[in-house]
């Protein structure tokens, strides 16, 4: 069996069990949203005159989609740590199935739910007036950029539950998201940073995603974001993706 | 060619624990094999090693003829493996389990609906298939697992004690399924128990393991044989080293092969042990030991684990209990 097939197999089994537990996809859309409206409400009046943003809304549109693709991607670690703690996780590597695919599975599940998160985040974003400069096609490209991030993303909480086996520790990969968020413009564009958080946002991946989404919704197509926004992720998900075999293989060490 | 085999078989885990320590086993094809041995000595290690979910720390494994290192991915889609404890998904249904397990093993998709209905008849399980597998009951879910050990038609099958916390309904269920695999498919099983009647009921080829070691192998009967006397259990208060006083009496006593104090009671190997025991009794007064019970018995597989370890085997006898809204 090919590691592709195998992998979308899994793929549509973790997503039977997210269509299952609607409450946890849920709570992924709603605090996003929360955030979203009293965000925009506390500084989307004095964006323009404090930071130069007019668009607020749509400044802030991209940040409520990253903060709701980091909690549902870190939910695919919490899946597998089900999974170990069940058992389950051992009788899938018996099969003769690439254990490649025990993983892609997984995260090719986390990108699809990100991106239908993201399409509902999104919805709200437009009707709220927060606009899409790149149109239609500039708004699926955004889902996309989501989705992506979210497979490379998730690999952090997977590796972390094959590696400990702990719904904690994994749950810890959702918290490595609150540093990242907060080193990158996610609330006033960069240049109006002290130099040493203009330095750490400079460094930090998530700046890179947040600027690519940010150019769809308010400028247009601006290809070089988008660029460096597909090559933060593309190192980002190398680093998981490696983390993440390194874990597996410890499983059967 | 044996379905089994294993040289020097060792697993250790950091810092200094021998969970497998040097296992040597052969196990013919079609036959079923019992691994006996209380919780700890080894048992589940060494089908995790046997079945490719752990590497050994050194020594050799040739399952139907394949190295387990080596050709692992093969030695996957020969066997079957239902592990300790039921290992399944709660949220998908029987059905969906059985699926996703025959498509990863390769089943041709036009055989996967028929093969899959099959064994939920098998299994009696054809009601309950399109229900969430969290509903199931605790026996429910063991049939649910060697269905999904058999999806692919493995030549072989490792059960992990498979009839752990099942009430004795659920015990017998899951022996007559082993016992008609065997029977009509020829499936060579591997199965590890704390249980001395499963052994005994199922096993051709029974291992009593302890430690990591094997310290005895050979059909039931021969194991029994083996023993070569009767056995005479005394029970004393288990208070001032009555057991051991008695063991040191009854040690003497003409023809008694071997003397075993436990807790409460002396075991006493013993030829022609009817007549013995009132030699037995007889000493025990004269020393002023103070006796319960005796009572005469062939010897058993827990006789035959009792003097290869010189304790009885302790098997966890719990029985999971079924939740309020499951049923069978």
């Amino acid at each position: 069996m090919s590691t592709l097939v195998a992998s979308y197999h899994l793929m549509i089994r973790a997503l039977r069990e997210s269509r299952r537990q609607p409450g946890v996809e849920i709570q992924n859309i709603f605090i996003p949203l929360f955030f979203l409206f009293v965000t925009v409400g506390a500084i989307g009046q004095v964006s323009g005159a404090a930071f130069g943003v007019e668009n607020y809304k749509g400044f802030q549109l991209p940040v409520a989609i990253l903060q709701g693709t980091a909690g549902t991607a870190g939910m695919g670690g919490f899946g597998t740590v089900m999974d170990i703690e069940r058992g389950y996780f051992d009788k899938l590597m018996l099969t003769p199935a690439p254990r490649l695919a025990l993983v892609l599975g997984r995260l090719a599940a986390d990108a699809v739910r990100v991106m239908v998160l993201s399409t509902i985040i999104m919805l709200v974003g437009l009707v709220m007036g927060a606009g899409m400069e790149a149109g239609v096609a500039g708004a699926i490209v955004f889902v996309l950029v989501a989705g992506l991030f979210g497979l490379a993303y998730s690999g952090i909480g997977l590796s972390i539950a094959l590696r400990t086996g702990s719904v904690q520790a994994a749950q810890a990969g959702f918290l490595v998201f609150f540093p990242l968020l907060f080193l990158s413009p996610a609330f006033a564009p960069k240049e109006v940073f002290s130099h040493w958080l203009e330095v750490l946002a400079t460094l930090n991946p998530v700046t890179y995603v947040l600027e690519g989404q940010r150019s769809l919704v308010l400028d247009g197509w601006q290809w070089d974001k988008l660029a460096y926004a597909l090559f933060s992720i593309a190192g980002l998900g190398a680093v998981t993706l490696t983390m993440t075999l390194m874990a597996l293989r410890t499983r059967t060490a | 060619m044996p379905a089994i085999l294993t040289e020097q078989l060792t697993k250790h885990f950091p810092p200094d624990i021998k969970a497998v320590d040097g296992i040597d086993l052969s196990i013919a094809e079609g036959k079923i094999f019992a691994f006996l041995g209380q919780n700890g000595s080894g048992k589940t290690t060494t089908v995790r090693m046997l079945t490719t979910l752990l590497r050994p720390t050194s020594g050799r494994a040739q399952v139907d003829g394949l190295d387990v290192l080596a050709r692992a991915a093969e030695v996957r889609r020969r066997i079957g493996v239902a592990l300790q404890e039921a290992a399944l998904d709660d949220m998908q249904t029987g059905r969906e389990l059985l699926v996703l397990q025959a498509r990863l093993y390769g089943v041709p998709t036009s055989e996967i609906n028929e093969r899959v209905g099959g064994l939920l008849k098998i299994v009696e399980l054809d009601d309950a298939a399109d229900r969430l597998v969290k509903t199931y009951s605790g026996g429910m879910k063991r049939r649910l697992d060697l269905a999904a050990a058999l999806v692919h038609n493995p030549k072989i099958i490792f059960l992990d004690e498979p009839t752990t916390g099942l009430d004795p309904i659920g015990r017998d269920a899951i022996w007559r399924y082993v016992e008609a695999l065997n029977r009509d498919g020829g499936v060579t099983f591997f199965l590890t128990t704390q249980y001395l009647e499963e052994a005994d009921r199922l096993a051709h080829e029974v291992a009593i393991v302890d430690r990591g070691r094997i310290v005895a192998a050979g059909s039931p009967d021969d194991l029994k044989a083996s023993i070569g006397t009767d056995v005479v259990t005394v029970r004393v208060p288990g208070d001032d080293d009555n057991a051991a006083r008695a063991a040191e009496v009854l040690g003497r006593v003409d023809g008694a092969s071997d003397v075993r104090a436990l807790e409460d009671s002396v075991v006493v190997y013993i030829k022609d042990g009817s007549t013995a025991i009132p030699a037995i009794v007889l000493r025990l007064s004269e020393a002023s030991i103070p006796m319960r019970e005796v009572t005469l018995s062939r010897p058993t597989l827990d006789d035959v684990f009792l003097r290869m370890t010189g304790h009885h085997i302790e098997a966890d006898r719990s029985v999971t209990r079924p939740e309020p809204q499951r049923s069978e």
